[in-house]
């Protein structure tokens, strides 16, 4: 019997039985119309993904010319050959790339998970209410999902979707099933938007629940770096991704008056969330304004020189970017270990069960170094109490793992200059030269080393003379760990309906010349500084610039000449010089959200259940470029290519090549650079804007600049043009010393060059480049791709042709 | 002694990856000396020297980059490593571009090249981030066998055809090679 939905009367029936399936809601009050992908499917938005992979030319970097993956294997795939289930090179790493956005993507959904269980379990069902300056409150789930989530459990539904869409997907990986590599890498965007939606779904949820900031540019500066945690008090560092175990431990501080006796500092982006709780002007369900007394430690990069340096008492772990030795390197220092979520519980025993007190008994006296405990509120308790307890207990230990001067020469004079340690150096750091130096008496260029260390340690375990190199480092920047203290803006969350009403036309018509957007991990090529430089360079520039996760928390440890850092330079408003802090890795879903907001808030373009409408739109009309230069896990993989699929180019790090795929365009070929004008149908050329989806910069100059060149879109009007390409030439100007090579490939009008320039470019186009001037008008009269139009309206889907009635 | 110094640099020995785990397969870099690959270099038809930001820690590397430039070997400057070359006054034959769009377009047959002449035969590393370098190695090493893989950087490069042997912590080896590359390309 077909179904369909509707009411209908029971009265007169008998003997009739009633099978009633899923309760329909009441008709949603959304006046928009339901767009055509609602939920798409693994294959739902293909055609989009093949336009991207058209354009922009899947490209494989190789990390391994073998696949393993089944018993035929080994099989070399060299040259793109084929192995014995017929999957070819480029096939076996679309098949990797999948693979590894799929991590990124359960990552962030699992993590939205146990936050959804966890906050319906605390706090019940709340009203999902972002405020009255954010209507469009749930940007992603309602483009992809095509419905509004009313309440906490609404989200229920949307990482359901997401984790019926994960199982398809990884089931395409299976040997013997999926083949072509360009189906993989639309799987492989199919699984980022996932991503997206999934972080955002996380975000929402502690947003609401923990009543964290929502848009407040004026969020308040909250502390940051290893000197801000208090020796003289316990130290509790909350370490990773999810903020349930250390919000615990912050409402036990709080409502037993302890924050005299125990300072707690988060790592990596528990640090975020954790400053964010209690800070927002929802229902509060928690201490108000709470998440101003712990310190951001700092980011996950600064783990083993944070672990070394002796700053903490007692280590809670939770889920995502925690080093795996954690508790090898804890234990040799005598700071017990909290595993609070079953995504990392290190072989410790599950004592969720026991008593507190036994448990902290037990990890004071040292009896064991670590215990899991997956309750949060237990976890939370324990963790305060153990670090308090624990202080005093451990100072011996504290002081025995700080190596003197006396054992710092010894390890320094112990050195060959065998150099086995560069050979495994992610950043390649010649330690026999900061060692020579040393040996000197010269302390400094291990300072100077000390930030562009990654802390892996993969040194000391090569070393043959056994040197304890992190050590070295501690040792050598110990007065700097101690001054380490800087403010950072707590993460705001989302741009208000209002900041996006105020930009959306600059941006589109391209008077602000781009959104960047720094995201990502501590892996940076050159240190940790480069973040600082790359976002001071675009604020300064009238960019609006914004951050998360640890891009946001190490560009915090620079000033500028007054002392000040760069969220004390600048306002946290999401405009044109200005920098937000969205907050923590899950936030990075509302820099996708802003640039949908454009589209539906500024462009009145229907979002509901469209997600390729306004991907096309943010494409073709969206300035937005984001840059992970120091990503290094599955996460950051799968969030570059969830913006891939959203029309968001992304810049990244060069040790990056590990991800092993990348989106470049062709400038080469015009037929790639042909777009549909949604007038009138006809097809247009268009310049190559943005070039590229993911690109790999080599050195922070070539990312700045190629990040200036990504945020050119088609639809720039000439004032919009003309600014873009005054920073894309001054940026080469600065760097390079020299103008761009294809800054007139960007040229359609006189008005579009940039002012400084002007005459120069001028003749340069008519000598070099053969364009025709009419020098007495100023006008160009031949040479360009094609003429300025400011109502030109670029489109890659030809549903969007509007025809004439 | 003066065999030795007659013989030259040794450029084949230590052939282990800069960064150690990167072993890729079947399919690894030979070693060779500086007269042979230049030898090599200088009988290709089309070769591009492709330079990257490393130079900016060895100056002097530009100043041997320019010499074999003059030889007729088109520069693709990476990174921001133009600068150094505007700064050397010589940009005849250099053209600014990121490794990264290089190696994509070095993947197609019917790329025209940087100066519009056609595509290359022969690509010759310098100076590159090693991680990256190799990475655009392995690119063209599997969808591109059709262009000769040659570094003549300080490191030994898995996924080159041809390669130095680790030379990282010997810059004065290092100069020495390349300037007898260069003297192999001027026979």
């Amino acid at each position: 019997m077909a179904t369909r939905e509707g009411s209908f009367s029971v009265e007169d029936m008998k003997n009739v039985q009633i099978n009633i399936g899923a309760v329909v809601k009441e008709a949603e009050e959304w006046d928009q119309e339901m767009g055509p992908h609602p939920k798409p499917g693994v294959a739902t938005l293909r055609n989009w993904d093949h336009i991207i992979a058209n354009r922009y030319k899947i490209m494989y970097a190789p990390a391994d010319d073998t696949c393993t993956l089944c018993t035929y294997g080994p099989c070399d795939l060299t040259g793109n050959k084929k192995g014995a289930c017929g999957i070819d090179q480029a096939g076996a790493c679309g098949k990797i790339v999948l693979i590894a956005c799929l991590m990124g993507c359960c990552a962030h959904a699992a993590h939205g998970r146990h936050l959804y269980h966890w906050c319906i379990d605390k706090f019940g069902d709340m009203k999902f209410d972002m405020g009255d300056e954010i209507l469009v409150d749930s940007p992603l789930y309602q483009t992809i999902m095509g419905s509004k989530p009313r309440t906490l459990k609404d989200f229920n539904e949307g990482l359901y979707y997401v984790e019926e869409e994960v199982v398809q997907l990884l089931a395409a990986t299976h040997t013997g099933q999926e083949a072509a590599f360009i189906d993989f890498e639309s799987k492989a965007l199919h699984a980022g938007m996932l991503d997206l939606l999934g972080m955002e779904i996380c975000d929402m949820l502690q947003i609401v629940a923990y009543d964290m900031p929502r848009g407040a540019a004026d969020a308040p500066l909250i502390e940051i770096g290893m000197g801000t945690l208090d020796q003289n008090k316990g130290v509790l560092i909350a370490y990773g991704h999810n903020l349930a175990a250390g919000a615990e431990a912050m409402i036990y501080a709080e409502k037993n008056n302890l924050w005299d006796k125990v300072d707690i500092g988060g790592v990596c982006c528990t640090a975020h969330d954790l400053n964010r709780i209690g800070l927002g002007t929802g229902e509060l369900k928690v201490p108000k304004g709470i998440g101003t007394k712990p310190k951001v430690a700092g980011a996950m990069g600064w783990w083993r020189k944070m672990i070394r340096s002796g700053v903490m008492d007692c280590i809670m772990v939770d889920e995502q970017c925690v080093f795996c030795d954690v508790l090898g390197d804890a234990q040799k220092r005598k700071i017990p270990v909290i595993a609070t979520t079953d995504k990392i519980m290190l072989g410790l025993p599950d004592r969720t069960n026991d008593p507190v007190d036994a448990i902290v008994d037990d990890l004071v006296n040292f009896k064991i170094p670590g215990v899991a405990v997956l309750d949060p509120v237990k976890a939370g308790e324990i963790g305060i109490r153990t670090a308090i307890a624990v202080k005093p207990k451990r100072a011996e230990a504290k002081v025995q793992n700080l190596i003197t001067e006396t054992q710092f020469q010894e390890g320094i004079k112990k050195c060959t200059t065998c150099n086995e340690c560069a050979f495994v150096c992610p950043p390649h750091i010649r330690i026999s030269n900061l060692i020579a130096e040393a040996m000197k008496g010269n302390l400094a260029a291990f300072s100077d080393m000390y930030e562009v260390c990654v802390g892996c340690g993969r040194c000391e375990q090569v070393c043959p003379q056994g040197i304890n190199i992190l050590d070295l480092f501690e040792y050598a920047n110990r007065q700097y760990v101690k001054n380490q203290k800087f403010k950072m803006r707590s993460g705001r969350g989302p741009a208000r309906d209002t900041e996006i009403r105020a930009v959306g036309m600059p941006i589109v018509m391209g008077s602000i010349p781009g959104v960047i957007a720094l995201v990502g991990c501590s892996n940076y090529p050159n240190g940790t500084k480069e973040c600082y430089d790359i976002a001071k360079e675009f604020v300064d520039r009238g960019y609006i610039v914004v951050t998360s996760g640890c891009m946001a928390m190490d560009m915090s440890l620079y000033t500028d000449a007054e002392g000040k850092t760069i969220w004390e330079q600048y306002g946290g408003g999401f405009d044109g010089r200005n920098i937000c802090n969205t907050g923590s890795c899950v936030s990075n879903a509302n820099i996708g959200d802003a640039a949908i907001k454009v589209a539906t808030i500024f462009a009145h373009r229907n979002h509901r259940g469209n997600f390729d409408d306004i991907a096309d739109y943010i494409l073709n009309k969206v300035g937005a470029c984001g840059i992970a230069w120091g990503a290094y896990s599955q996460k950051a993989a799968s969030i570059a290519t969830g913006c891939n699929r959203l029309g968001i180019p992304v810049v990244v790090q060069p040790h990056s090549v590990m991800y092993r795929r990348t989106f470049m365009g062709r400038t080469d070929k015009p037929e790639d650079w042909m777009v549909i004008d949604a007038r009138d149908g006809k097809m247009q050329q268009i310049e190559p804007a943005p070039e590229a989806m993911l690109y790999v910069a080599e050195s922070k100059e070539e990312a700045m600049l190629e990040m200036a060149k990504l945020c050119f879109r088609p639809s720039d009007n000439s004032i919009g043009r003309s600014i873009k390409l005054t920073h894309y030439c001054d940026i080469s100007m600065k760097y390079f010393g020299k103008l761009p090579d294809d800054w007139h490939v960007f040229v359609r009008d006189v008005k579009d060059l940039p002012l400084a320039y002007k005459d120069n470019m001028m003749k340069t186009l008519e000598e070099k480049f053969g364009w025709k001037i009419d020098w007495k008008a100023k006008k160009i009269l031949s040479g360009p791709l094609r003429p300025a139009d400011v109502s030109f309206d670029p489109t890659n889907l030809p549903r969007k042709i509007r025809t004439k009635k | 002694m003066a065999a030795e110094a007659k013989k030259g640099v040794d450029t084949t020995k230590n052939p282990i990856p800069f960064e150690m785990a990167q072993i890729p397969g079947p399919e690894m870099a030979k070693t060779y000396m500086p007269k042979v690959i230049g030898a090599i270099i200088k009988k290709s038809k089309r070769p591009l020297l492709v330079v990257g930001a490393e130079l900016f820690d060895d100056p002097i590397m530009f100043e041997k980059a320019i010499e074999i430039g003059k030889m007729g070997v088109t520069i693709a400057a990476t990174a921001h490593s133009v600068k150094g070359f505007v700064d050397r006054g010589y940009m005849n034959n250099v053209y600014q571009i990121g490794l990264h769009p290089l190696t994509s377009y070095l993947r197609f047959e019917d790329w025209k090249g940087l100066d519009g002449q056609g595509q290359y035969d022969t690509v010759i590393f310098m100076g590159i981030f090693y991680k990256f370098a190799n990475a655009m190695f392995a690119t063209l090493k599997n969808f591109n066998r059709n262009i000769r893989r040659i570094s003549i950087d300080r490191y030994y490069h898995v996924n080159a055809n041809m390669t130095f042997g680790n030379m990282a912590f010997n810059p004065d080896e290092y100069h020495a090679a390349i300037d007898e590359l260069i003297a192999a390309m001027k026979k």
